[in-house]
């Protein structure tokens, strides 16, 4: 399946959970991070106190030192919509003009009818339009797998069906993970996601949302993918996950005799 | 006729030999365990056992606020919902929400707000739902320590984890954490909770009487006191994590 390849490259060199310079060291909100504030600046979840001579915490995470910047990876959290994320949605509800889908935020994502399809703006004309100009009508409950193309704090994040391996899914099962865990499930350059391929001959879309949608050539073989999935999700924050996530698939389909 | 059944308490809250009547000393805490990520539909849970206290809290947000009027366009909000079990107390409670249930949950959402980060949520809300199942004395303060630790768990932005615990006088003796019966039949309560951003005083109520310095030492005991469970509660968050690093 060509579909997770393209994410694969969004994601090169992005699971801050293997990196050697994420410590292991587990920290929780308000706990202090450093007290050296001439070498070190707050990064991603991290803030200065009041009285700015510490470094803390806001999230349970990860410490992470990068540099001079001292960051805190999430284990846990919600998803925030971001331009560019592609997102698997479920049509929850639809009127003449837009469509409305839960993608895993505070708000519905909305899908006008005007981003189900591509257009060429010379060619259209009134009366004119060609056969694979009408829009694919949607029902609601439909799985899409859908690109975010405005994001903001205050208003509902619009997506479009319009781009590469995007569109209306049919079969397959779509599970739900912390959508923090989205980095580690991929792996480092890709590394997770194509070993599980491999070896459980499935086809996988990691959304950004924490959703992620398995197809395989039958039950067993996506029951044991989705295992995988939440025995990764649970051990996000451990070393060398890959390899023992590589020795867990290959023992369970020798023990549960799947091809 | 009505039947009129007349709480008893003994005369006597401290013991001959100095401690309190269930045996502790004048400082100690009643034995405390916590535990997160309890409910698996919640976005973040927590469950304390405090004492003969057993109380749930969970976390949902952020999400749409309904009914819609009571959305802030500059900011989140954080609603409340403390409720005790019909069964928790030894009279049968009204399921109903009460006045005491709807200040309490007041209470304990001001005492929590300052940690928060609303304003980076304008136009959402997060609810924490607290259960009590068995209430035996300063449920507030259990609810307010179980709660923070439930939005901790719901990887919620947060400055720091908010501790709570009582501070009274029983029989002119300056006590910490009562129990129901010292509750009842004390001098004084004194509910406080801390954050521990900047060390500041997030909660405090009082009831009964004290001289200024019996307030001031009791302050300092309550300081004492809820140094102990903030690091249980950072025990208790910690501990779903290292217990998987260490199994491996």
């Amino acid at each position: 399946m060509e579909n997770n390849e393209e994410l694969e490259e969004d994601q090169e060199q992005n699971d801050e959970f293997e990196d050697e310079e994420t410590l292991r060291e587990i920290v929780a909100p308000g706990e202090v991070l450093t007290e050296d504030i001439n070498n070190f600046i707050p990064g991603r979840g991290a803030i200065l106190n009041k009285k700015r001579d510490k470094i803390i915490s806001v999230i349970i995470g990860l410490k992470q030192i990068k540099k001079n910047y001292i960051n805190v990876i999430p284990l846990r959290g919600f998803y925030t919509p971001q331009i560019g994320d592609k997102v698997v949605g479920i049509v929850v509800d639809k009127n003449p003009v837009k469509y409305k889908c839960d993608i895993n935020t505070k708000y519905s994502g909305i899908l006008k009818i005007k981003n189900t399809i591509k257009r060429n703006p010379t060619d259209r004309m009134r009366g004119n339009s060609r056969e694979s100009e009408i829009p694919e009508k949607l029902f609601i409950g439909d799985a899409i797998v859908g690109k975010i193309i405005a994001a903001d704090r205050l208003n509902s994040p619009e997506i479009t069906l319009v781009g590469k391996y995007l569109g209306r899914k049919t079969g397959g099962i779509i599970i739900q993970i912390d959508s923090q865990k989205v980095p580690r499930i991929i792996g480092r350059n890709g590394s997770m996601i194509k070993m599980l391929k491999n070896l459980t001959n499935c086809n996988i879309f990691v959304a950004q949302n924490g959703r992620i949608w398995v197809k395989g050539i039958d039950i067993k073989h996506e029951r044991l993918l989705i295992e995988g999935i939440y025995k990764i999700e649970n051990e996000a924050h451990t070393t060398g996950l890959t390899d023992r996530m590589e020795v867990f698939i290959k023992e369970e389909i020798e023990r549960r005799g799947i091809e | 006729m009505t039947l009129l059944i007349q709480d008893e308490y003994p005369k006597k809250l401290l013991r001959e030999d100095g401690l309190r009547l269930d045996g502790r000393g004048l400082t100690d805490l009643r034995p405390i365990k916590m535990e997160v990520d309890v409910i698996k539909n919640a976005d973040g849970s927590a469950y304390i056992e405090w004492g003969n206290n057993k109380i749930f809290a969970s976390v949902y947000g952020p999400r749409e606020v309904h009914p819609h009027h009571l959305a802030k366009p500059d900011r989140g909000i954080l609603r409340v919902f403390y409720r005790m079990a019909t069964y928790s107390v030894f009279e049968r409670k009204r399921p109903a929400p009460g006045r005491r249930e709807k200040e309490i949950s007041l209470v304990i959402s001001e005492c929590l707000e300052p940690v928060l980060f609303l304003e980076l949520y304008p136009g959402t809300s997060f609810e924490i739902f607290i259960e009590v199942i068995d209430a035996d004395g300063g449920t507030r303060c259990a609810s307010t320590t179980v709660a923070a630790l439930a939005l901790a768990d719901a990887g919620i932005p947060m400055r720091s984890l908010v501790s709570s615990c009582a501070v009274g006088k029983v029989d002119g003796q300056l006590i910490t954490d009562l129990s129901g019966i010292e509750d009842k039949a004390g001098d004084s309560d004194m509910p406080v909770a801390m954050t521990w951003f900047n060390d500041e005083i997030s909660l405090l109520q009082f009831d009964g009487k004290m001289n200024q310095e019996e307030m001031d030492k009791s302050l300092d005991m309550a300081k004492d006191a809820l140094e102990n469970v903030y690091q249980m509660q950072l025990e208790a968050l910690k501990k779903k994590y290292i217990q998987i690093q260490e199994g491996i």
